[in-house]
């Protein structure tokens, strides 16, 4: 019995884990880039969400229809002005640049919101449901519906959309894609903005599981790296199962030891299979 | 393809007698200035600084200017280095000096071991891996009993080093610093790690030895870096996990390369002057340092990708420690 | 309206300081086809990249429609008609066959009509449509070839510009594709650019030609007109 239940705590935290890892994953995958301030955007995500469900008195959960877009448009806005150019000068000076947004997003928000612990407070966040002998928490099932419902979305719609095919296509091979008639900055534009929109939906999840301050970022940029690492870059399917393994090695290892369990399991994988297990 | 061929045209400036001879005159000014005591207390706590960012820099610089090993981890070394001398010095009653070569010899350890990690990696792989390296070792030290746990350790030696000692000191692995880097890129050893940061796998085609280069110059800045830093942190007094490992000991590094001319070996002294300034003058607006500082290294990186060095060094025409063994002209 | 489709006027492109592409002139006609030949690394693909977007001219213009597109993004010259079919059937390997072909859809013009051409390119190309749901990374080369015409029809091109299509396929499959071509050519009176090393066969099935050296171009000329031995002196400069 305890085995299932880390089973199914870790398949529910792991959604959150895929989460983090998709909006990294994308970018390395389609525009050749690490973000080294993915860890700030979820952080930002968190504290949007944070600030404007009270503000607006509605659910923490609909804030998302107010981040999502507006995390959207700054994703796009930094990559077309700033990163996109950077990435001209060549890939250190761009990876350089993400660095420097990252310290500028997390000393800002320090600035902004003070160096205190925040939190997303839900009423539900105690309520447990028994199935059988499992308990399982109804704040990990809300989380859990919300990644996938992310992640669900986001698969469609690089299947299934001609602006999803363009960014698969130019993942696979920028110039061919150019060819075919894709604008290469742009979709390199639209992929930031949904990896900060992804953050967005990240952040109010580790917002309404954990408590969060401007400094842990670089945390979530670790996890995300791992999640990605693991999963193979560029790998929808590859992340989410990525992330399962994550959240099991989390919830095995508990808070003292899960952040330590992983980042000694990525540097494993980097030393013995550099391109993750799942990829080819 | 590309046709270039050898020029004496651009003049590099190291090489000549005059000024070897100023630089000599300069250090030996400085020596002065610090045994002499002739400058105050204030303005050799600035020189220190200045001295032990060059050469923490220089390191860096020779790792991703130079190199193409673009490390986020070298807070590594420096937190190995912090925590080696306070042990030596604060619980084992050793020397200062015993202190830090434990320091050096724990980081060129750690750093041999490390290569067998970096040796599958490169990029960006490389980056964040040095960087989870970092945080295991902050982790580890925030859960050590005997180093203080997160409180850290005071560094106590009896009796403690004067500052114009220190300062002579910080002068003196500065000036090996930069000696070492530049006779090191003169080598056959620095025209193999031009090709390597260039094109990685054209430079293993032509014989050279990739893994060796990467070894011996991840393993001399670690050297340089531990000295470096455990000379910092005795100045400082105090070594903490999140002081001794922290991420912006690196985000100093990258804003003095990248401002004063990343790949020029003059590029982190002029980078450490301001940046040591700058650091100074930004004290006034607390909270805001690290956004000016992040600000203005993309800035730099978007419009002076040449950093100031690099940028004077293309419009004037010369290089004052040219790197290059030969110098190169483009010809139309 | 000159019958003029594209023209090329005095280009000139170079990779750092080495020039590729020195002072080339070229002119399409409306539904014609024109071989463009010449031995390794006389700048044919160079010229042609240039032409299509994929690399930025150090001077010359180039008219498409009467138009200028010198330097024009790659995905604006495709938006006006004007297709390039890279060397090596270079396809998107990890999507499905169907969907490579939809990505030739993807400028906003074409979009309307993407469900007729698929049909016209499965009319083509038979073999594709039995493979649609294949990742195009696991199909042969002509194959693979066939999905980069494919795609680049998908977006009606007025313009078509083939470079060395023929490399490194079996006779059997060069034929397919040459007949395919022709067939291009005159049902839908699309104008066509042939990068050829195959001489003969770039003559017999072009209206015109050009012979490129050293990043010029030496000689040009109607394809049924030339003379065997200056051909071959200008091709080799001797």
């Amino acid at each position: 019995m305890y085995i299932a239940q880390i089973l199914v705590n870790g398949i529910l935290l792991g959604s959150v884990y895929a989460l983090l890892g998709i909006g990294m994953t994308m970018i390395f995958g389609i525009v050749k880039l690490t973000n080294l301030a993915h860890g700030e955007f979820v952080v930002l995500g968190a504290y949007l969400s944070t600030v404007l469900a009270p503000l607006l008195g509605i659910d923490p959960i609909l804030t998302l229809a107010i981040t999502v877009p507006l995390m959207f448009i700054l994703g796009f806005l930094l990559q077309y002005g700033l990163i996109g150019r950077a990435m001209k000068k060549g890939s250190e000076p761009a990876l350089l640049v993400t660095f420097g947004l990252s310290i500028i997003l997390q000393d800002g928000m320090l600035m902004i919101f003070s160096a205190d612990a925040r939190h997303i407070p839900v009423p539900y966040s105690k309520d447990t449901i028994k199935i059988g002998a499992l308990e399982i928490s109804v704040l990990h099932l809300v989380l859990f519906a919300i990644s996938l419902i992310a992640i669900l979305l986001l698969s469609l719609f690089l299947r299934n959309t001609y602006m999803g095919r363009a960014i698969r296509a130019t993942a696979d091979d920028a110039d061919v894609a150019a060819l075919s008639g894709v604008n290469i900055n742009r979709v390199y534009a639209i992929a930031m903005g949904i990896a900060m929109a992804s953050a967005a939906v990240a952040g109010l999840c580790v917002g309404m599981k954990w408590t969060y301050d401007p400094s842990v970022g670089g945390n979530y940029l670790l996890i995300a790296f791992v999640v990605v690492v693991i999963g193979g870059m560029g790998s929808v399917p590859g992340t989410l199962v990525a992330g399962i393994l994550f959240g099991m090695a989390q919830v095995i290892g508990g808070a003292s030891y899960g952040l330590l369990i992983s980042y000694i399991l990525l540097l494993l994988v980097l030393i013995f299979k550099p391109k993750g297990i799942f990829g080819k | 393809m590309a046709k270039r061929r050898l020029k004496g045209g651009n003049v590099r400036v190291l090489d000549s007698l005059p000024m070897l001879i100023i630089c000599i005159a300069l250090v030996s000014a400085l020596y002065f200035v610090c045994l002499a005591r002739i400058a105050s207390n204030n303005s050799m706590r600035y020189m220190i600084q200045i001295f032990l960012y060059i050469t923490m820099a220089e390191m860096w610089n020779l790792l991703s200017g130079f190199t193409g090993m673009t490390s986020l981890g070298q807070q590594l070394y420096i937190g190995l280095a912090g925590y080696s001398v306070a042990v030596a010095t604060t619980k084992l009653h050793l020397t200062l000096g015993l202190g830090l070569g434990i320091g050096v010899a724990i980081s060129v350890v750690v750093a041999l071991v490390m290569s067998l990690l970096l040796y599958r990696m490169e990029g960006m792989y490389f980056s964040v891996a040095t960087w989870v390296v970092a945080e295991i070792f902050e982790k580890l030290f925030l859960n050590w009993k005997y180093v203080g746990q997160g409180s850290g350790m005071t560094i106590r030696i009896v009796p403690y080093p004067r500052i114009h000692e220190i300062c002579v000191v910080a002068l003196t692995v500065c000036v090996f610093a930069v000696a070492t880097v530049y006779l090191l890129l003169r080598t056959k050893v620095g025209l193999g790690l031009t090709a390597m940061r260039d094109d990685i796998g054209a430079a293993s085609a032509v014989g050279v030895n990739v893994f060796n280069h990467k070894l011996l110059v991840y393993a001399i800045a670690a050297a340089f870096t531990a000295i470096a830093a455990g000379i910092f942190l005795v100045n400082k007094g105090i070594v903490y996990p999140e002081s001794g490992f922290s991420i912006s000991w690196t985000v100093s590094l990258i804003f003095i390369v990248i401002v004063g001319g990343s790949g020029t070996v003059g590029g982190p002294i002029v980078g450490s002057v301001i940046y040591v300034f700058l650091q100074e003058y930004l004290a006034r607006f607390p909270g805001w340092s690290n956004i000016i500082l992040g600000t203005i290294t993309i800035l730099t990186i978007l419009f002076l990708p040449k950093g100031i060095v690099g940028t004077l060094q293309e419009k004037l025409g010369f290089e004052i420690f040219s790197a290059k063994r030969f110098s190169y002209a483009k010809h139309r | 309206m000159s019958d003029t489709l594209l023209r090329i006027e005095d280009l000139h492109a170079g990779y750092g300081d080495f020039v590729a592409v020195d002072s080339a002139s070229l002119e399409v006609k409306k539904g014609g086809i024109v071989a463009l030949i010449g031995i390794n690394g006389a700048g044919k693909t160079t010229l042609m990249n240039t032409v299509a977007g994929l690399h930025k001219p150090s001077s010359g213009k180039v008219y498409f429609k009467d138009e200028e597109i010198t330097a024009l993004s790659a995905d604006r010259i495709v938006a006006k008609g004007l297709s390039l079919v890279p060397q090596g059937g270079r396809c998107f390997t990890r999507m499905s066959v169907q969907d490579n072909l939809l990505m030739g859809s993807f400028p906003k013009t074409a979009r309307k009509n993407a469900k007729a051409m698929l049909a016209r390119v499965y009319e083509l190309f038979p073999d594709l449509e039995q493979m649609k749901q294949r990742p195009a990374g696991n199909l042969s080369g002509g194959q693979r070839q066939m999905v980069a015409i494919g795609r680049a029809l998908m977006g009606s091109p007025e313009c078509l510009i083939f470079d060395e299509i023929s490399l490194g396929l079996s006779p059997v499959v060069i034929n397919d594709i040459y007949r395919i071509i022709k067939r291009i050519n005159k049902e839908e009176n699309t104008s066509i650019i042939l990068i050829e090393q195959d001489i003969r066969r770039a003559l017999k099935t072009s209206d015109a030609f050009y012979v490129m050296l050293k990043g010029k171009v030496v000689l040009s000329g109607k394809s049924d007109e030339v003379d065997p031995e200056t051909l071959k002196k200008a091709y080799f400069g001797i």
